[in-house]
């Protein structure tokens, strides 16, 4: 077959062109550490690489989130840690006024020391964050969420609860708004309350009383009234919400337990004709408000028993009270530690998942150096074979021997 | 006798020198390219009869011929129109492939780093430091945006050009044709039996050179080269050519066409007559690689802007208003066809981008009936009147009256890329919050909780003016206290739905969605009687961050084809299929390369020149002008030894 001295000259250039480009392309991939130079290189996993890169920075952005909801939360459980102690110490001076040997003058000084603890208080509760947000104002982090009032403190924050995205498919709470810390603490044993009316005249004391029987309890507002004739005292239970009366004539005795319609408490100590016990089903009171009676109750002097009997009863409601309180900050406390538990496991997650990630990652776009490296040499090999060749083929020709 | 041995020696050496003279023009044209290597055809003089038989009387020179074959010749003709046809697509969509090349500097990091941002102001809204950086990274986005699509401009503009340049080139060298079918036919005089062969190389030549450019197909007349190109237009007739002029499409001024121009004025050649060569590899990747790397690119620029702009409309900024659009996002194109006779001006608007195309549509008129043309497959939707809402884009007119016959390009989203802009410059209008919030009495009795709330596009600031307070009665199980001109509709967690009138209590579900005036909440647990909730204005709600949220959950959100791909993932489908065409363009251009070497080759190996051979046939014609000489010089004695008869 015959071959022009033309297409012998070309197909042999445009061979050592092909040799040449892999050759570079080849080092290309080794300069830059990776498979693919271009998408057509590798066009499914250039997509794939790009949904991964997605999905990895969603997960990094998701830490992100997670350390500042961990900021966040440490913050509030450190306040609400301080609370804590202060609620404590409020419980501490509420068992040291009802001694019988304080007398008024000392109680005027814990009601001093109950003031300044007040204060403690609101402060906390207007505590900010570490970017100057108040913690407990739910949405308004701009302004302050507590105000204090004649008779406790007014919330001026909402209910609102910040979240944020910690994880794909979950949105963790960043707060606690302040009415639901402070200001949602059952009264009384969380059903029922029990009250002295105040314009008692006898020494009767009552106690905060259980349930006995759910289903037995209305939910209704009652009335205790005693009655004191020739000696005898008795009481009648009326339901001031229906306006019936549930019994009458009860005889009285001091500690024995008054129980009716599903509920129980008793009575101690010598109540007066006309003395009225008041059974209320169970609101919220604020801590604040809790902490206004207490500090009245200890500036109210008074000796005789009528005095320590309405002493007792109101640092009774506080004590139960405060203690109500402290149960919902404990509350509170433990949402928040669970919030941080549940961080820490996530971010165990996260941080495998962005290890997978990476891998997946190295799969699709790093060069495998050592098959690079070798197919560079094979690659070296032919070329320098093919030049060499080239150089000697052409050197033949008749007009060699022709002449001379 | 001797004087015939003399001119037969004489016929020999005038043979030999033809001979040395074509050897020598093979060698001296062994690279001229498209030359094919001449042969001397010798035959013999004929003979004398002289009475005992027939004498010979030497050689003559019949022609000199040049060895061709119109077969493999059209065989490496037909090679190189495919094969340029696949290099110029291949050359092209690699500057395309290139350009997403680094994964590193494409759209896709500046895409993660706004909704990183945006995550940043959801963990303290507000920071005007990191709405700031929100806005920042907005506007890097979008900058991304468009530098990708002004990139894909200048490659565009670039197959402008290049169809320019390959007109100029094709009507050149119909010229050039036109003329060697003259000097041809001049020079042949209609005998073929003395081809002009350097002539004729020159003209085949142009003709593969042309068939580069686009596929030709070659008719001979006597003579004469007729060319014909695309769907039978000729562009050679004898000594005539005719010329291809650009003209712009009568849909898109930007787009530069083939017009032909015949003896009836200028007609636009449609692009699928136009195939093979540089010109059908421009049009082929400009219809189907170029404009839908475009559209897919502004398609992805649309529906970030479209579905963020949704939702931030739908949040509270910093001034207590509700939020504006963050993005100004693109329109369709749509160009009225320069025929159209009447004056119908077509309006095109995207109502769900969830439902956008990469393709461009057409839409005809013709006297009764409306027809929507999807251009990527030729999927047709027709309808009498208008508006008609076709893949997520409704047509309509938007006045003036339309003619039969007149033709619109509505190209959707083709701008898309080129016109996305952030809309907000200052940081306390990014609406990040919620308009509302709602609050459970704190004296409640009972355990029941209210969300959040949330709400919808219906919603006005006029349905929690004043703010609404719920109450609940245990005697009914009611809620009462709702605005009183608002229907209320409730979904329970069950599904089923009740819609109760304005002004009507309605019953209490715990956990369902209650909706009215655009707000929905959810209340759940056990209310006592009396128990009441206030759905109200979220003033001075700096820490709120829900909008903020469901913005960033637009990231991973499925809101593009269907309800199939985010964001990331339209725009991987798009890198997919360029690389994968690029891919394709490869292997078949390098197929069709090696095609073309194999004509080639065959097509050398009979036409071209080998230099040894060349130089074997240089010693052969010197050899014979040697011997020829001798025959001369023995004529030469011979008439010496007749001069010396008869001297004493």
């Amino acid at each position: 077959m015959r071959i022009s001295t033309s297409t012998f000259f070309d197909s042999a250039a445009a061979r050592l062109g092909d040799l040449q480009s892999g050759l570079a392309t080849a080092q290309q991939q080794i300069s830059t550490g990776r498979r693919m130079l271009t998408p057509a290189d590798d066009p499914v996993a250039a997509a794939r690489v790009l949904e991964v890169t997605q999905s990895q920075s969603l997960n990094t952005q998701f830490t992100s989130n997670r350390s500042n909801a961990r900021d966040s939360l440490s913050m509030e459980e450190n306040t609400l840690q301080s609370v804590t102690g202060l609620l404590q110490d409020v419980k501490t001076l509420v068992v040291n006024a009802g001694n019988g040997v304080v007398d008024d003058t000392q109680r005027k000084y814990l009601a001093t020391e109950l003031t300044s603890r007040f204060n403690e208080l609101l402060n906390y509760a207007n505590a900010k964050d570490s970017v100057g947000n108040y913690m407990f104002a739910g949405f308004q982090v701009g302004s302050q969420p507590f105000v204090e009032t004649a008779t406790g403190a007014s919330y001026l924050g909402d209910q609102g609860q910040r979240l944020l995205q910690v994880a794909p498919a979950r949105q963790m709470a960043l707060n606690d708004a302040g009415d639901t810390v402070f200001e949602a603490n059952k009264t009384g044993n969380g059903t029922f309350v029990t009250a002295a009316v105040a314009g008692n005249t006898g020494a009767g004391i009552v106690s905060t009383g259980s349930v006995v029987n759910t289903a037995l309890l209305t939910g209704d507002n009652y009335s205790v009234t005693f009655n004191v004739a020739g000696g005898v005292t008795t009481y009648d239970v009326t339901d001031t919400t229906t306006s019936t009366t549930v019994s009458s004539g009860n005889a009285y005795t001091s500690g024995q337990s008054i129980s009716f319609d599903g509920l129980q408490f008793d009575v101690s100590g010598v109540p007066a004709n006309g003395d009225q016990f008041t059974v209320a089903p169970s609101g919220s009171q604020s801590i604040f408000t809790t902490l206004k009676n207490l500090i009245g109750v200890l500036n109210s002097p008074g000796t005789g028993s009528t005095a320590n009997a309405n002493l007792t009863n109101g640092l009774n409601t506080a004590n139960n009270n405060v203690d109500n309180a402290l149960d919902n900050i404990l509350q509170t406390r433990a949402s928040i530690g669970a919030r941080l538990k549940e961080l820490d496991s996530l971010d165990n997650a996260g941080a495998d998942r962005d290890q997978q990630y990476s891998q997946t990652l190295s799969t699709l776009q790093d060069l495998d150096y050592t098959k690079a490296i070798s197919q560079l040499t094979q690659q070296q090999t032919i070329l320098t074979a093919s030049q060499q060749t080239f150089v000697k083929i052409t050197g033949l020709s008749l007009f060699n021997y022709i002449g001379g | 006798m001797a004087a015939n041995i003399l001119s037969v020696g004489e016929s020999a050496l005038a043979a030999a020198q033809v001979g040395l003279l074509t050897t020598g023009h093979n060698i001296a044209n062994a690279n001229t390219p498209g030359y094919s290597r001449q042969v001397v055809i010798q035959g013999s003089a004929g003979a004398q009869d002289s009475g005992f038989g027939f004498v010979g009387k030497g050689t003559s020179v019949v022609t000199v011929q040049r060895v061709y074959s119109d077969y493999l010749a059209s065989q490496v003709t037909n090679a190189q129109t495919s094969q340029n046809e696949l290099n110029t697509y291949y050359t092209n969509i690699q500057q395309i492939n290139n350009l997403f090349a680094d994964a590193t500097s494409g759209l896709s990091p500046t895409l993660q780093n706004f909704f990183s941002s945006l995550q940043g102001a959801a963990s303290d809204p507000a920071s005007s430091a990191a709405r700031q950086t929100l806005l920042s990274s907005s506007q890097t986005m979008v900058s991304q945006f468009q530098s990708m699509d002004s990139q894909l401009r200048e490659i565009r503009d670039g197959v402008n050009s290049e169809i320019n340049g390959s007109i100029t080139t094709i009507n050149g060298y119909a010229t050039q044709i036109a003329q060697l079918n003259d000097a041809i036919e001049k020079a042949q005089g209609g005998d073929s039996s003395k081809p002009a062969n350097d002539l004729l190389d020159q003209r085949d030549n142009i003709v593969s050179e042309l068939s580069k450019e686009i596929k030709v197909n070659v008719v001979k007349q006597n003579d004469s080269y007729n060319v014909f190109i695309g769907n039978g237009q000729p562009l050679v007739v004898a000594n005539n050519s005719f010329k291809l002029v650009a003209t712009t499409s009568p849909t898109d001024l930007s787009r530069i066409e083939v017009g032909y121009q015949g003896n009836n004025g200028t007609v636009t050649l449609a692009e699928s007559g136009l195939t093979g060569g540089k010109l059908g590899g421009l049009f082929d990747f400009r219809a189907n690689s170029l404009e839908p790397a475009q559209n897919a690119l502004g398609r992805v620029a649309i529906a970030l802007g479209t579905t963020f702009n949704a939702q931030h409309e739908l949040g509270q900024d910093q001034n207590g208003n509700l939020g504006g659009a963050f993005f100004n996002v693109a329109t369709p194109v749509v160009n009225a066809s320069t025929a159209n006779t009447g004056s119908g001006v077509m309006s095109a608007a995207i109502s769900d981008v969830n439902a956008l195309t990469t393709s461009d549509y057409q839409v005809q008129f013709d006297g009764s009936n409306y027809t929507v043309t999807r251009l990527s497959d030729g999927a047709v939707s027709t309808s009498a009147t208008l508006p008609l809402t076709v893949d997520g884009v409704d047509f309509d007119i938007a006045s003036g009256s339309v003619n039969a016959g007149d033709m619109f390009l509505v190209r959707p989203t083709a701008n898309g890329a080129a016109n996305i802009s952030v809309a907000i410059t200052d940081p306390k209008k990014v609406a990040l919050a919620a308009p509302i919030r709602s609050a459970a009495t704190g004296t409640n009795a009972g355990s029941a909780t209210i969300s959040a709330g949330s709400i919808d596009s219906t919603y006005t600031a006029a349905t929690i003016t004043p703010a609404v307070t719920l109450t609940y009665s245990a005697l009914t199980g009611e809620f009462t206290g709702f605005p009183a001109t608002l229907p209320v509709t409730v979904t329970d967690t069950a599904g089923n739905v009740s819609v109760y009138p304005a002004g009507s209590p309605v019953a209490y579900s715990s956990g369902a969605t209650i909706n009215f005036g655009g707000v929905n909440v959810i209340v759940s647990g056990t209310p006592h009687d009396g128990d009441t909730f206030t759905v109200g204005p979220n003033t001075g709600g700096t820490g709120d961050n829900r909008n903020a949220l469901l913005l960033g959950a637009l990231q991973a959100a499925n809101t593009m084809d269907g309800s199939t791909s985010n964001f990331q993932s339209a725009y991987a489908q798009l890198i997919n299929v360029v690389g994968n065409k690029t891919r394709e363009l490869q292997v078949t251009s390098s197929a069709q390369s090696k095609l073309l070497d194999d004509a080639t080759q065959a097509q050398q190996s009979e036409s071209g020149v080998n230099l040894d051979e060349e130089a074997a046939n240089l010693i052969r014609y010197q050899q014979a002008y040697q011997a020829a000489g001798k025959v001369m010089q023995t004529a030469d004695k011979l008439f010496d030894v007749l001069l010396s008869l008869g001297v004493q």
